[in-house]
């Protein structure tokens, strides 16, 4: 049984003064399973001080161990790595020579410390008639805006085969720039904007000691690919909106150490430099393809009605990840394509029946300014932003003939369920999608209430009606909700349920079951779901 | 000499009554019974071939009997056809687990280089490779085919040891309605009892195709689905009121889906060319709705420079998908040099734009997911199970064959037999 760390450790991390022994302060992790192998991470502390980001600390060597049962009776693979200063002593390990579709325990050791337990799993067999895959499905988790109690909550399950984070793993701001409302509920470290390199590593640090984000992390492997926030805000290739060239620094350089740091911290078959996209399989049932929508895309147009809009040589994937994409679309081979999509791939038109507030509620929440007219965009940092190459995406789906194909998106703080229509126009009388879009809300990021400053479930009820209105083809929206998603796949069917906190700066919040919606195999539509996944 | 009259010649033929009180005529190879009836097995597999119906479709509200069937079987959720998605080689895949290059059916409709025109592949002798139906004959069991289509009674000739030639059949269309398709099933088990039943359902695809609210609604041929699912039903009733549903497996899948264009959605290639007479003179063109296959005919000399210029006129029209290379695809030389696909919601139509005026179409990728469930009483059938497995129409064969212990046939199949679909084999080899 994997370590659950105490919540004791819930503040910013200092190595104790007097302590002599390495320790592994920043818990331990597993990702990327393939059906021979999967990633193992720790981070090693080996002196008092050598704490992250500050390039101190000796070279060390790590020794990590691969088990099948949790009390390491049968070890069936070992190894030892060396790490150290100049990678932030953080471990990363390809454990490989694996058996498919089975659990492992695994664990760390250096110089007499042993690390807590992870538990991991590899993938099925690529040829396995595999029956059912689970997961968490997360994104969004600002340190200032709240407790990872949903973290906590999936922690607890034992019914996870991996967690799927879809991005804004950590978030860049100084405290005080963005928490929850106006409320830091736990200052970020270090205590400004992260820009340079020990920034990155510092406050990935942080968030690797919280002690729910360190269950979450040992009790299955984790799937992940950053959104905006792990560099900054609305990044795209040549910038970002909350980079300010000159006095932060060049963008790319800027964008190197985040990404440096993120290789350095996350559980995740990537090297800086290299590419973040993926495709990893689960039998015949399903393939995950992990995209990254924020290196290769050009820039976001400035208003939802800016002519660039239809410019067809704009991207948000970039010429290489998008072939990735539509190729891993097509495999004949596999039932489900999961794409692990960090902004929403649905069409998504703004209604013009709000009142001003909630308007500017929506504009702040999507970031971006929103004329009163109805039927543009809402979002242009989305793949609203970039309409032609999502044509051609969901073209592609419907000229080959693809079915099941899902995508699993954050980024908007809201939880979403929605066909993929080819044709707006006939959509309302023939229902014709060519896909789905299942949209987990955040773990702790300020929603439509937030911004608002209204109670929860109750002024963007409005809003949501009118959307649903402007836009038949999402089923379900919930603007104001924090929590978490556990999606099911089998031969027959997806379902996603949609969990709820009862309040994010509650450190011992509840989750409660909000919503269960479902798409049935070959029909390319979302439904209610009659009862959640047990 | 007419390879198909030959084969009539060798047949006797029986008149038998249906319930609606008409004719059917159904034959029989002659000799073929005596031998059979000490050697026959027990089990009796139907497969049944709902032309032109999309996995969709089988839902509880719109085609209750064969959900019923579902549900009570194996669904293969992830089935497919192959390219080309036509009737013609599905049913000869279907029958021979293998693919065109190895038949000789990769089309409807080819150019035939030695007659000098464009043909349907509907002879006897079109089909080059051993079918499972003649192969389970030789082992002493008996076949059937029912066969809805003028062009499907054709091809498989007299390879079955019973078989029913369509009638009545309806001008235009060329195939007999469901109906009377299934009175001729149900006919051919009650006079023959065959162990191996192939049967084509033809008003799916045939309404489908003339369906001018296809485009968006679909309502003509939602109609047809309906009534089609009604005959399945009739058939499944029939065998389960007669005592046969425990011994039998049933098969039922779709040889394509459909796909619907606009008046304005036409893609024709010699249309393409037209302003190149250099290529078009020297170009054969055999339509198949949503594929066109091209044939060069001029000068070898100019072939390869020729078809890279075709390739690259055609692939800049809207409505064009791909072009490939037949051997790309398996789809061996009958189907010439190239082959055309068109996107979702076009058409193929040559050698004019008005050559094919018909809305429905299949043959381009979008018509590639099929239904395809096992089911029926038989007691080794796996029940209330979904499948991940990328069933296609080329399995139909080898899981017949597997069901019957019959081995592979020279050279192996090139699909699969779907046996998850199963506890056990129900007769071993």
């Amino acid at each position: 049984m994997a370590a659950v760390p105490s919540r004791a450790g819930a503040t910013p991390p200092r190595t104790p003064p007097g302590q002599s022994r390495p320790r592994f302060h920043h818990g331990v992790a597993s990702g990327d399973p393939l059906p021979d192998a999967v990633v193992l991470w720790t981070r090693v502390t080996p002196r008092p001080g050598d704490d992250p980001g500050t390039g101190r600390g000796p070279v060390v060597d790590v020794t990590w161990e691969v088990a099948a049962d949790a009390q390491f009776r049968r070890i069936v693979r070992s190894g030892t790595v060396r790490t150290g200063p100049d990678r932030d002593h953080t471990v990363k390990v390809d454990a490989t020579r694996l058996t498919p579709g089975t659990w492992y325990w695994y664990r760390f050791r250096c110089q007499g410390s042993t690390s807590p337990v992870g538990r991991t799993r590899t993938a099925p067999a690529h040829s396995a008639a595999t029956p059912r895959l689970r997961m968490a499905v997360v994104s969004c988790a600002n340190w200032q805006a709240g407790w990872f109690t949903a973290y906590r909550h999936l922690a607890e399950r034992r019914d996870l085969d991996l967690v799927l984070h879809l991005g804004d793993y950590l978030y860049e701001y100084a405290p005080g720039e963005y928490q929850a409302r106006d409320v830091v509920v736990r200052p970020h470290d270090p205590p400004r904007e992260m820009t340079a390199l020990a920034d990155y590593r510092r406050r990935h640090g942080q968030y690797k000691t919280d002690p729910d984000l360190q269950a979450l992390h040992a009790v299955a492997p984790w799937v992940v690919t950053w959104d905006d926030h792990e560099s900054a805000n609305d990044a795209w290739a040549g910038g970002a909106e909350n980079h300010t060239a000159g006095a932060e620094g060049e963008w790319r350089r800027r964008r190197s150490f985040a990404q440096r740091a993120y290789a350095e911290w996350m559980p995740v078959r990537y090297e800086a430099g290299g590419r973040l996209y993926r495709r990893l399989r689960f039998g015949r049932l399903a393939s995950l393809s992990m995209l990254d929508l924020r290196t290769y895309r050009d820039e976001q147009v400035g208003s939802p009605v800016d002519p660039a809009l239809g410019d067809p040589d704009r991207t948000i994937t970039g010429r290489e990840q998008f072939r990735f994409l539509l190729d891993g679309l097509a495999d004949r081979q596999v039932q489900w394509k999961l794409v692990g999509n960090p902004v929403m791939i649905t069409p998504v038109r703004f209604p013009n029946a709000l009142d001003t507030r909630l308007a500017d509620g929506i504009s702040t929440l999507v970031d971006a300014p929103l004329p009163p007219v109805q039927g543009v965009p809402y979002n242009v940092d989305q793949w609203d932003g970039y309409p032609v190459e999502r044509a051609r995406v969901l073209g592609h789906l419907r000229d080959r003939g693809i079915r099941d194909t899902v995508f699993l998106t954050g980024d908007i703080h809201s939880g979403w369920a929605c066909d993929l229509p080819i044709d707006g126009l006939t959509y309302p009388v023939n229902g014709n999608s060519v896909g789905v879009e299942l949209v987990c809300t955040s773990v702790t990021s300020d929603n439509l209430d937030d911004i608002t400053n209204s109670p929860p479930r109750t002024t963007s009820r409005a809003v949501e009606t009118a959307f649903k209105a402007s836009n038949p083809h999402i089923r379900y929206l919930d603007f104001d909700s924090h929590g978490f998603s556990v999606l099911q796949v089998t031969p027959a069917g997806a379902q996603m349920d949609w969990y709820v906190l009862t309040d994010r700066t509650d450190p011992n919040a509840a989750a409660v079951h909000s919503v269960s919606y479902r798409v049935r195999a070959g029909t390319q539509k979302v439904e209610p779901a009659p009862r959640r996944l047990v | 000499m007419n390879p198909r009259t030959t084969q009539l010649d060798r047949r006797r033929f029986l008149q038998v009554g249906a319930a609606g009180g008409a004719a059917i005529v159904l034959s029989t190879a002659v000799g073929a019974q005596p031998a059979l009836a000490t050697r026959r097995p027990d089990l009796r597999v139907y497969v049944l071939v709902v032309d032109g119906a999309n996995p969709a479709e089988v839902e509880p509200l719109l085609m209750p009997q064969l959900s019923r069937l579902r549900r009570e079987g194996t669904w293969f959720a992830n089935a497919r056809s192959l390219p080309v998605m036509e009737t013609i080689p599905y049913h000869v895949m279907m029958m021979t687990g293998v693919r065109p290059d190895r038949s000789g059916v990769p089309a409807n409709s080819v150019f035939d280089r030695r007659e000098g025109v464009v043909r349907d592949l509907d002879r006897p002798s079109d089909l080059r490779f051993p079918t499972v139906i003649e192969r389970l004959n030789a082992r002493g069991a008996t076949t059937g085919t029912v066969l809805s289509k003028e062009y499907l009674f054709g091809i498989f000739g007299g390879r079955a040891t019973h078989r029913w030639e369509p009638k009545p059949v309806l001008p235009v269309t060329g195939h007999a309605p469901d109906a009377f398709t299934v009175d001729a099933a149900i006919a051919m088990v009650d006079r023959f009892d065959p162990n191996l039943l192939f049967v084509n359902l033809g008003d799916v695809d045939r309404v489908g195709h003339s369906d001018l609210t296809g485009p968006v609604l679909q309502a003509a041929r939602t109609a047809a689905l309906v009534s089609s699912d009604l005959q399945v039903g009739r058939f499944v009733e029939h065998l389960r009121r007669t005592g046969r549903w425990n011994r039998s497996v049933v098969i039922a899948l779709a040889d394509h889906s459909m796909d619907w264009s606009l008046v304005t959605n036409v893609v024709s290639v010699a249309q393409i060319l037209s302003g190149r007479p250099d290529l078009r003179d020297h170009l054969q063109i055999a339509q198949n709705g949503g594929a066109d296959l091209l044939y060069w005919t001029g000068r070898a000399n100019r072939r390869t420079a020729a078809l890279d210029e075709i390739r690259r006129l055609v692939r800049a029209h809207p409505g064009v998908l791909s072009v490939q290379r037949p051997d790309q695809l398996r789809l061996g030389a009958e189907a010439g040099d190239l082959v055309c696909f068109a996107r979702a919601g076009w058409r193929f139509s040559d050698t004019t734009a008005l050559s094919n005026p018909i809305p429905g179409n299949h043959g381009h990728p979008v018509t590639e997911p099929i239904p395809f469930l096992v089911s029926g009483g038989h007691p080794a059938v796996r029940r209330g199970v979904v499948r991940s497995e990328p069933a296609r129409t080329l399995d139909v064969a080898p899981t017949v064959g597997a069901l019957f212990g019959l081995g592979a046939p020279r050279g192996g199949y090139d699909g699969t037999a779907r046996t998850s679909a199963f506890t056990r084999l129900p007769v071993s080899r």
